[in-house]
């Protein structure tokens, strides 16, 4: 269907393919491709950011895996943030998002509620969320307190303040994570539904046959973003507990900030950086298998 | 209507999550997965969750420092102490760092929105060498953590005496994987149709992206401005490693600097907090129903 | 499925991307790491300035960036009060001074030396001073230094961490001490004498235990007044460290190669603070981060606490607060004393002007600038001669020095220097943080603590580099 035209530069695919992708494409490569390489480079050096470079092989990945306690500490916390976060944060919002998708008086008050959150820059909702936590006078203990339970110490406990971060995480992913749903299911066709009650179907069954099965591409692709946000989380670790107490919330993207600029060790953070990058890689691999949508 | 058969014709063999994203036909459902009244019950608590940390932090906004830590919380204190909002700029020049924080966002929303329509266009609908090959490079950067990056293009900037500028944050996100996919999947929805018809007409390949592809991509636009604004505006981790100096700093920074050590103005950060989420709650307001429209679907006809 | 179609092609990319990576690397990471010539600074100077020290300087406009951290809003208030002190002194010089929040001071100093864009003068933690000094950032001032003061003019804790092998790289204000606070209402309350003022008559540990135990109220199950606060703060073990010099233990060996925590010492001193809030309910759950809501100060005033162990800082605070506080000195275990340390002032070694630096830096430590901060309680002095007689009467202000204060001050000026200026791994103290917190926080069993971190710090004492 395409016409050849005469002036086959002017209208070649390739020539405004170059062009247009040129902008872009730099960007990447400089900013992208080649930091991510010489970050790679840098995983097999030593340097304290101001001597020289000191050449050590395989040095930092040994140390990594055999001999710092401290790198299993917060590989295990970052499995055990993302486990819990991902799945409960899905399972929520995608509830939300079935909620959401009636006839609602106020959805737009709903939407604006639920992606306040969302907007929110992180020293905000850390600020907010230490005085919720707070033992002596936060919200979270008083309402426990109304209705017997007793209030704890939720940041400074070592095995609450992981908990507590995660419940952060979560609310500040809901509301993203249910619009991502909204759209999903109002792409689904009406007559699936249509057919389906002339079958006489119920609500459960649509549910289950129709609307978990077609909103696999959307459960997918959220999957993957929200494993990859939540194994990289840095912010909401570092302004509330600083990775305390004694590590309990400390995870690799905190880890790996205190080795690059607190701890004068450059080479040993690439390589955190790139254990945290094939972990990445690993899951989405796995996902990717396991779903065989792929999303193109 | 040819138009309205190819939608409906795309909308069936569309086999991808985004296309569904952006699925051309709106439809309004009554789907009854649960009752009614218990989504509302269900909507109304989790809004109540999402909202109470904002009324407290409004709240405190107004109070005096005292009054903060008393038990049992209080919503407001005796009075209403608005002169908090203008104490913020003893603790740090807000205008200042707003302006910087929306010079930097502004700069950078544009330049995404331009490169990655640019590319999605390329990636979409123009047929090259190694183009598929070249775009799963660009997917499995989309995957690589922000720390992989962040110590080399620290190294980078320094060498290119960029440290303390606002040229190091914005260089580094003048471009986007996320965006190029966004855009390519909202690309490959419209119809080849509209294309066919254009180039019958004569137009290059840019005239089809320029004439036809941008104006109707609006909704998918709105989407990535916002996400894009949300993370630039509140983006803290580069600007605390890249500035320096009061002149350059953004708001996120501020907001933390205005923490003590041994004690902390409690109500004044709470204004500045308040004020630093007001632009992005009025650009989300003002976008969200492009907002919601290009997640969700696209209407044929553009506007 | 693209990607895994073209698996030869893309494995090929993936390898010349390595390639390039590793060359890439080399190459960069080889270049001189600061080039401050080329690196674009801020608006420092206007004109050529004069280098050398002995000459006498022109007198040009000069701006000096000046960054600190802020402990509070009242200290910065007085900080900004001394700069303008010195401006209309120098009037040639203009500092701008820009204070970071405690938390990411030492990033931000790190990032902008590594930057090449650090300011000219700055606050340096006693914790990072060895640190930077080693990595060449910390500019030498020791002829400005020997021209215009004397090491003796300091007192015995200062005096030793500013000195790095004979060289100083950074000069002190002031100096701070753990210290015990007590509210004394009370204490008339409950008719107790109050804690001793007078090194030679401070309390054992038991003494202290005791009266802590008869401060503790509790009323229906809940603990209405704790006895005692703020031994217990895990990360950061600074309070307690006093408690391990006191008890002639210490957290490193003589040439701080080793750690020497795994001791019976510092056994009994952690196990004592641990039972104060554990077995003997005296003391109520640490408080870990320093921003999280109410500030001790707050409880000693409300009276939720009757003693607080804090800093001497707090009194700037306490003082403003509108009850009577007192001030004595700490418990000893086997004698009475405590560590004292500030942060010091140094300056860039890649800084366009350092005389100019050296001005301020001057300036920061006299004793001029010095009164006013000490007389609002924030600081204590670190010059002798503020000590005697009539160096006293210079700065005591009895609206904020507690009555029997005057005892207390030679508790501060024979205080030992805090042992983590010596130190020159900054992962170490998060590791004892962590062990700690461990331990008082997290069940884990005192001996098991204290050996993980003899042999984790020692492992990160003996890496290389």
């Amino acid at each position: 269907m395409r016409r050849i035209n005469f002036n086959r530069i002017l209208y070649s695919d390739t020539t405004w393919a170059f062009i247009l992708l040129l902008p872009n494409f730099l960007g990447f490569m400089i900013f992208l491709m080649v930091p991510m390489v010489v970050s790679f480079g840098m995983s097999f050096v030593s340097w304290d950011l101001f001597g020289p470079v000191r050449w050590v092989g395989l040095g930092n990945y040994i140390e990594l895996f055999f001999e710092d306690q401290v790198f299993r500490r917060v590989f295990w916390n970052t499995l055990y943030f993302t486990a819990v976060t991902v799945p409960i944060s899905i399972v929520l919002s995608l509830l939300l998002a079935l909620a959401m998708d009636q006839k609602i008086i106020g959805i737009r008050f709903f939407r604006v509620a639920y992606f306040m959150p969302v907007i929110s820059s992180m020293i905000a909702v850390a600020i907010v969320w230490q005085w919720i936590y707070n033992p002596e006078f936060g919200l979270l203990n008083y309402i426990l307190g109304l209705i017997g339970i007793e209030g704890q110490s939720w940041l400074s406990d070592v095995f609450l303040a992981m908990p507590a971060i995660i419940v952060v995480a979560i609310w500040q992913g809901l509301g993203f994570n249910m619009l991502l749903f909204l759209a999903g299911l109002q792409g689904i066709s009406e007559i699936y539904y249509e057919a389906a009650e002339v079958d006489g179907a119920g609500w459960f069954q649509k549910f289950w046959n129709i609307t978990i099965p077609l909103l696999a591409p959307t459960t997918f692709f959220i999957l993957v973003m929200a494993v990859i946000g939540a194994l990289q989380a840095f912010d909401a670790v570092y302004l509330m507990t600083a990775g305390g107490p004694a590590r309990a919330t400390s995870v690799l993207a905190h880890y790996l900030f205190q080795n690059a600029f607190q701890y004068f060790r450059m080479g040993y953070a690439s390589a955190i950086a790139y254990v945290l990058f094939f972990l990445v890689l690993s899951f989405t691999l796995i996902q990717l298998r396991r779903q065989r949508a792929w999303f193109l | 209507m040819s138009n309205k058969e190819a939608a409906l014709d795309i909308k069936y063999r569309a086999n991808g999550f985004i296309s569904k994203l952006y699925a051309l036909r709106k439809i309004i459902k009554k789907k009854k997965y649960i009752p009614k009244t218990l989504a509302y019950l269900f909507l109304g608590a989790g809004a109540l969750v999402m909202i109470t940390p904002f009324l407290w932090m409004v709240g405190t906004s107004l109070k005096s420092l005292h009054e903060v830590f008393v038990f049992p919380p209080t919503l407001f204190g005796e009075e209403l102490r608005w002169e908090n909002y203008l104490r913020i700029s003893d603790r740090f020049p807000f205008f200042q760092f707003f302006l910087n924080s929306l010079r930097i966002t502004v700069i950078v929303v544009i330049s995404q929105v331009l490169t990655s329509s640019m590319a999605g266009f390329t990636f979409a609908r123009l047929r090259f060498k190694f183009r598929d090959h070249l775009f799963a490079l660009y997917l499995a950067t989309m995957m690589v953590p922000v720390h992989v990056t962040l110590i080399p293009n620290f190294i980078l900037m320094r060498h290119l005496g960029l440290m303390n500028t606002h040229a190091a944050l914005i260089l580094p996100a003048l471009v986007t994987a996320f965006g190029t996919f966004l855009m390519r999947q909202f690309f490959l929805t419209i119809p080849a149709a509209l294309e066919d018809a254009a180039k019958i007409d004569g137009c290059t390949p840019f005239g089809v992206y320029w004439r036809i592809f941008l104006p109707l991509s609006k909704p998918a636009i709105a989407t990535l401005s916002v996400f894009v604004f949300m993370g630039m505006w509140n983006q803290f981790l580069q600007p605390l490693i890249f500035l320096n100096t009061k002149e350059n700093m953004t708001l996120p920074l501020g907001l933390a600097f205005t923490q003590g050590f041994f004690s902390t103005d409690w109500p004044v950060l709470m204004a500045g907090t308040v004020l630093s989420l007001l632009p992005v709650i009025v650009a989300f307001l003002l976008a969200q129903d492009f907002f919601i429209r290009g997640v969700t679907l696209s209407g044929l006809k553009g506007e | 499925m693209v990607m895994f179609k073209k698996n030869k092609l893309m494995t090929g990319i993936v390898v010349v991307l390595v390639v390039l990576g590793l060359v890439f690397g080399g190459i960069i990471l080889t270049r001189p790491p600061i080039e401050p010539e080329d690196v674009a600074a801020e608006p420092v100077v206007e004109e050529p300035v004069v280098e050398d020290p002995a000459e006498e300087p022109v007198e040009e406009e000069i701006t000096l960036h000046f960054v600190g951290w802020e402990a509070s809003p009242l200290e910065t208030e007085s900080v900004q009060k001394g700069l303008d002190s010195f401006m209309t002194q120098n009037p040639n010089i203009t500092v701008e001074y820009m204070p970071v929040p405690h938390a990411e001071y030492e990033t931000k100093l790190i990032t902008s030396m590594a930057g090449g864009a650090a300011a000219d003068v700055f606050f340096v933690g006693t914790e990072l001073y060895r640190s930077l000094h080693l990595k060449g950032q910390l500019l030498d001032i020791t002829e400005y230094f020997e021209a215009e003061l004397e090491l003796d003019y300091f007192i015995p804790s200062a005096a030793s961490i500013m000195v790095i092998n004979d060289r100083i790289y950074g000069v002190s204000s002031c100096t701070v001490s753990p210290i015990l606070f007590y509210n004394r209402d009370i204490f008339d309350k409950a008719g107790l004498p109050y804690p001793p003022k007078n090194p030679d008559e401070a309390w054992t540990w038991n003494e202290f235990l005791e009266v802590a135990k008869q401060l503790t109220i509790v009323e229906g199950g809940e603990t209405k007044q704790f006895g005692a606060f703020g031994f217990e703060n895990p990360a950061w073990p600074y309070m307690k460290i006093a408690m391990f010099l006191s008890n002639e233990g210490d957290v490193f060996n003589e040439d701080f190669t080793e750690t020497t925590m795994n001791t019976p010492e510092v056994k009994e001193v952690l196990q004592a603070v641990f039972d104060l809030r554990q077995k003997y309910g005296a003391s109520p759950e640490a408080l870990v981060l320093e921003h999280l809501g109410m500030s001790p100060s707050h409880m000693l005033q409300t009276g939720r606490v009757a003693m607080l162990i804090d800093g001497s800082w707090a009194l700037q605070e306490l003082a403003q607060m509108d009850f009577p506080v007192g001030i004595g000195v700490l418990p000893k275990f086997e004698r009475a004393v405590t560590h004292g340390q500030a942060h010091l002032h140094s300056a860039w070694i890649d800084t366009p002007n350092p005389y100019e630096a050296w001005r301020l830096i001057s300036f920061l430590s006299s004793e001029e600038y010095q009164l006013d901060l000490i007389r609002s309680g924030l600081w204590m002095p670190n010059r002798t001669a503020l000590y005697t007689e009539e160096g006293i009467a210079r700065w005591f202000n009895p609206d904020v020095h507690p009555e029997g204060f005057m005892d207390v001050i030679p508790f501060i000026r024979d205080a030992v220097a805090y042992p983590f200026a010596f130190n020159v791994r900054p992962a170490t103290m998060d590791i004892i943080a962590e062990e700690l917190g461990a331990f008082f926080n997290g069940g884990k069993p005192l001996d098991e603590t204290l050996t993980d971190i003899e042999s984790r710090v020692n492992e990160e004492l003996a890496r290389e580099q």
